[in-house]
């Protein structure tokens, strides 16, 4: 890492003043730390160490690096499909607008120029930042694990996400009048999926029962006590090993990757000195563009009346959630007062009775026992932020110690996090029954319209099945 | 049975009495249908087959306008598409899974005994009218086996001796085809349907699965017409296969001998009742897959023993080719002495991965423990901190309390809230046995009036977040009109897993566990794709009949099909009674 050293300009000799001594040892270990951090990122997106220096001193040769960087990066996170050749206009957009949607707040950043030719040491800044509040390496590091076992998701989030980004006007092009279309036809449709649905269904179930077989069959086999049994890949590794060679390899890239992790966590404080001093660096040298604030800051704020699907989806969606909550507290609020005033008619009536039996005593209990049972309510509606996510290795453990020799006693000592199936399967049900409750609701609504339209029908009666 | 979607009925619409106004309709509704079903009937019997009457939709169709319709048509193709997608996905799947059940011989025992463990429950979707539908399909599928099986087996058999090549060739044997791991897919796109549900076997016992209710579907037409066929080849080729000898392949062909063996009788005797109705020879051929259950296994082991050796000597020739056992399984296994106790079963638990892999295995697990275990140092803590502070001091002010992130997070939170505490609600009985159980009730239900009210204040903060994050939004107002797809990485972050790095796992401790896992994972996706199609369905077909812009004569076959889709899932059709006697 000389060439850092040779390239240091009067600017930070002046830091250096400052902070003799500290700079001095950052001047040993920073290479190493923005190193381990460089090998750290994924291979994929893997900047050269040299992009990081060039950006603080703000050249413009590494701002399209990166941009590209960061678009990499998030592009992972994100579970996008993306591949280095997208339009750089696009990239730029793309980087941009997921700093915002992670509450990015610099205003800096969002003047960039959008063809990528300025801005290095800006971005600097943001990705440390993101480092940080994103724990970028981590997730990166959990997202592109290599996975050797079978995995199932724990969560519901890929069934949020909308259904890729052909909405149905995209696909639409003209039709004249006689493109007519039959209704019947897209109820043979409709019931073609309800048809793909069972099948898959059965598909799903298959698969349990396969791997249910692979698991039983080969547990205690893997030398990894915590997992017990063999995967269906680690079962075809054995069968065919020649197959595996690439994994054999990305396993132990990986590995490489987390060892320069390791070596970062080390080296990270050094890093973040830096960073604080790039970052006192520019306050000090001012805004160049001041003068260009005036403008740039209308592309900065927008008009409220901007069209933003995003805030328009949300929006929905808490609208939903409030109605619905709404009507919940009317419905409380009549049934609390319906109820309070007939406790209180009873109380009034059997005062005496109630004082002998001790009734205080036990209305503390109950008090407690209530207490209790709304606490793990109030739990379910806060955010849990050890919520499993993502996906899993799915893993046979039986709860009965039966066999004594293997896996059963390992566990208790084990530091990996493990969810339980009925855990999620609780959740599942949860999310299943709320979503059932959304569908009904839609189509009570439509219920209502048709009704509407079909006192419209001439000489027609509807009778609903 | 729920009534058929895809049948175009002619409408049930015919005269009747004028009928009571609309609103009291809602009060007498189950009266009126079985009325309006009697009156229905009646017309029926009254009215000639072949006739058409006044109120038949005869030559009009109901026809949608373009526009709306092939939207509505585009996002059923586009959630058709992506369960293809999956379907494909987990058939490749399964199909390698079954090559590493079958591959170590297993079969041999298992397949005698057909498991039963595994057929109950399995089917936990369909009614039981559906089933019985079922059955009457199969048994005529089976008949129509008996016929053609007579027919064909000598031709087939005769094909098979001549070697093992040809097989691969032919129309592939789908559930023989355990060497070809991922099964390619091939033809039209409902071929892969039909395979996929032929392919499970070890899932559903009856062999075709002919589960849904749909006769007008083609696809299921489709598979009608082909099961048999596949049925009746795969018997006869599966017993000339299994008189080739495994040498022959690479992979030890001793299965085949055992489905031959069930062929010949074996099987029938050991489990007759477990499948009344299926065609034999399929079924074995299904069960070659569906290798022991758990439970089980070891029992059906010994007397599945029995019957093979009882099937050998029936067979001699195929006996042998079941000792010629595939040599380099035998050295993966760790050199057995008996070729025929090579299961995966059997010798699962003492299989042995690849030293290279594990020794990369090791070094990488150990790795990510070190990781899970690492820290942040105090001295990065804090001057990591130091930046964030300061960085976010130059942050445009004042910045809203939550990024778009956190409020996706917390409302993802917020989701399932209402139906969790309606249900809460529910659970509080109305009268009481006991003051006690009373006055907890009381405290509850007011308990839960906090709640609501600290999410309806939660949800008011979200709010106003997403308007100040709306009015913050980069790029927005420089595109005309919306925001262009690649500045909307929205919604798109999936699962954020901060900050914990290790390989999570997800115990379950049964095969009941995972398949309720399954099962509801699956319900769950299927509840967000009907939800959207309902939106786009709602959005497109509702102004088409709330504007009347459709030729009259459908009218009524609109509504009613409209009706259907929107109101019930397809599932069941409103009745319209054409009230004419008031002309």
């Amino acid at each position: 890492m000389r060439p850092v050293r040779a390239c240091r300009g009067g600017k930070r000799r002046s830091a250096m003043r400052r902070q003799p001594r500290e700079q001095q040892q950052s001047g040993r270990v920073l290479p190493g730390a923005v190193g381990a951090l460089c090998r750290a990122l994924p291979s994929r997106a893997r900047p050269a160490p040299d992009t990081l220096r060039r950006a603080r001193f703000d050249r413009p040769q590494a701002s399209l690096d990166f941009w590209r960087l960061l678009y990499a990066l998030l592009k992972q996170i994100h579970g996008g499909k993306w591949a280095e050749s997208d339009a750089i206009g696009n990239q730029i957009r793309f980087v941009k607008s997921t700093l915002w949607y992670h509450g990015y707040g610099r205003p800096e950043l969002y003047r960039l120029p959008s063809d990528g030719s300025a801005g290095s040491r800006e971005l600097l800044l943001a990705f440390s930042w993101l480092l940080h509040r994103l724990s970028l390496l981590e997730q990166l590091l959990a997202r592109n694990r290599v996975k050797t076992g079978d995995e199932a998701s724990v969560c519901t989030c890929e069934d949020d996400l909308p259904n890729s980004q052909k909405g149905p006007t995209e696909i639409a092009p003209e039709y004249g009048p006689e493109d007519r279309v039959d209704v019947r036809y897209l109820q043979w449709l409709n019931g073609r999926l309800r048809f793909q649905w069972r099948s898959l269904h059965a598909q799903h179930q298959e698969q349990c029962k396969l791997l249910y077989k692979i698991h039983l069959f080969t547990s205690g086999s893997h030398m990894d006590k915590t997992l017990g049994h063999f995967s269906v890949t680690e079962t075809d590794l054995i069968r065919q090993p020649g197959n595996y060679k690439q994994l054999l390899q990305l396993l132990e890239s990986e590995t490489m990757q987390l060892e320069a992790f390791l070596e970062w966590k080390q080296r990270e404080p050094v890093y973040w000195q830096w960073m604080e001093t790039v970052l006192d660096n520019m306050a000090e040298e001012g805004n160049p563009c001041e003068s260009q604030d005036a403008h740039v800051e209308r592309s900065g704020l927008p008009e409220v009346t901007s069209c933003c699907p995003w805030a328009d989806s949300l929006t929905e969606h808490i609208g939903r959630l409030s109605r619905d909550l709404m009507t919940l507290r009317d419905q409380l609020q009549k049934l609390v007062m319906h109820r309070k005033a007939a406790w209180c008619e009873k109380v009034k009536t059997r005062k005496e009775e109630l004082q002998k039996e001790g009734f205080p005593a036990t209305a503390r209990k109950i008090q407690e026992s209530v207490e209790l049972k709304l606490q793990d309510l109030t739990c379910l509606c806060a955010p849990r932020k050890n919520r499993a996510h993502g996906s899993c290795r799915l893993v046979l453990r039986s709860e009965h110690p039966v066999s004594k020799s293997g896996w059963g006693r390992s566990v208790s000592q084990e530091p990996v996090p493990a969810a339980s199936a009925a855990e999620v399967i609780r959740e599942l049900q949860m999310r299943e029954a709320s979503l059932g409750r959304e569908l009904k609701q839609l189509r009570e609504e439509c219920r209502q319209r048709l009704d509407q339209i079909a006192e419209g029908l001439d000489g027609v009666i509807c009778v609903s099945p | 049975m729920p009534a058929m979607p895809h049948s175009p009925l002619p409408l049930p619409l015919f005269s009747a009495r004028p009928a009571p106004p609309r609103r009291s309709w809602q009060d007498h509704k189950e009266r009126e249908c079985r009325r309006a079903v009697r009156l229905w009937r009646r017309a029926e019997r009254r009215s000639a087959p072949g006739k058409t009457g006044p109120g038949r939709a005869g030559a009009t169709r109901p026809m949608l306008p373009a526009g709306c319709g092939r939207r509505v048509a585009a996002a059923l193709l586009a959630a058709l598409g992506e369960g293809a997608e999956r379907r494909r996905e987990l058939e490749q799947w399964a199909a390698r899974s079954r090559a590493l059940l079958q591959r170590w011989g297993s079969e041999e025992d298992e397949q005698l005994h057909p498991d039963p463990g595994s057929s109950d429950g399995q089917e936990n979707r369909p009614s039981p009218k559906e089933l019985e539908e079922l059955e009457l399909l199969n048994k005529a599928l089976e008949k129509a086996l008996k016929v053609r099986k007579s027919i064909l087996k000598t031709p087939l058999e005769a094909q098979g001796a001549t070697g093992e090549k040809s097989v691969g060739e032919g129309p592939p044997p789908k559930n023989a085809g355990e060497q070809q791991v991922p099964v390619p897919v091939e033809g039209v796109p409902e071929s892969a349907k039909v395979r996929a549900v032929s392919k499970k076997p070890a899932a559903v016992k009856k062999p075709y699965q002919l589960r849904a209710p749909y006769r007008t579907d083609p696809d299921v037409k489709k598979l009608q017409r082909r099961a048999p066929a596949r049925c009746v080849s795969q018997g006869p080729r599966t017993a000339g296969k299994s008189s080739s000898k495994g040498a022959t392949c690479k992979q030890g062909r001793s299965h085949r001998t055992a489905i031959s063996t069930s062929d010949r009788g074996a099987c029938a005797a050991a489990e007759p009742q477990k499948t009344p109705v299926l065609c034999r020879s399929a079924l074995n051929q299904q069960q070659s897959f569906s290798i022991g259950d758990s439970a089980r296994g070891k029992n059906s082991v010994a007397a599945g023993r029995q019957l093979l050796d009882a099937g050998k000597k029936s067979c001699c020739s195929l006996g042998e080719s079941s000792q010629n056992e595939n040599p380099a399984v035998e050295g993966v296994l760790g050199g057995s002495t008996s070729p025929r106790t090579v299961t995966l079963q059997e010798k699962g638990c003492q299989l042995k991965l690849p030293h290279p892999y594990r020794k990369a295995y090791s070094r990488n697990s150990r790795a990510w423990e070190r990781c899970h275990l690492c820290q942040t140092s105090a001295d990065a803590a804090a001057a990591r901190n130091r930046f964030i502070e300061k960085i976010q001091t130059t942050f445009c002010s004042p910045m809203p309390a939550f990024s778009p992130a956190e409020i996706e997070e917390e409302l993802k939170v917020l989701q399932d809230v209402p139906s969790l505490l309606s249900q809460y609600v529910e659970a509080e009985p109305a009268d009481y046995p006991t003051l006690q159980r009373e006055y907890e009730s009381l405290l509850t239900l007011e308990g839960l009036q906090t709640v609501v009210s600290q999410c309806l204040h939660k949800l008011q903060l979200l709010q106003t977040a997403v308007e100040s994050q709306r009015r913050l939004r980069p790029d927005c107002a420089g595109d005309v009109g919306s925001c262009s797809p690649a500045c909307v990485p929205l919604r798109g972050q999936t699962c954020a897993s901060a900050g914990v790095l290790a390989v999570p796992l997800l115990c379950y401790s049964s095969f009941q566990e995972l398949r309720d896992l399954f099962a509801l994972k699956l319900q769950v996706s299927m509840l967000h794709q009907e939800i959207a199609l309902q939106k786009v369905m709602m959005a497109e077909l509702l102004p088409v009949l709330e504007s009347r812009c459709y030729p009259e004569a459908s009218a009524a076959q609109l509504y009613r099909a409209t009706y259907t889709q929107l109101c019930e899932g397809g599932k069941r059709f409103p009745v319209l009674v054409r009230d004419e006697l008031t002309d």
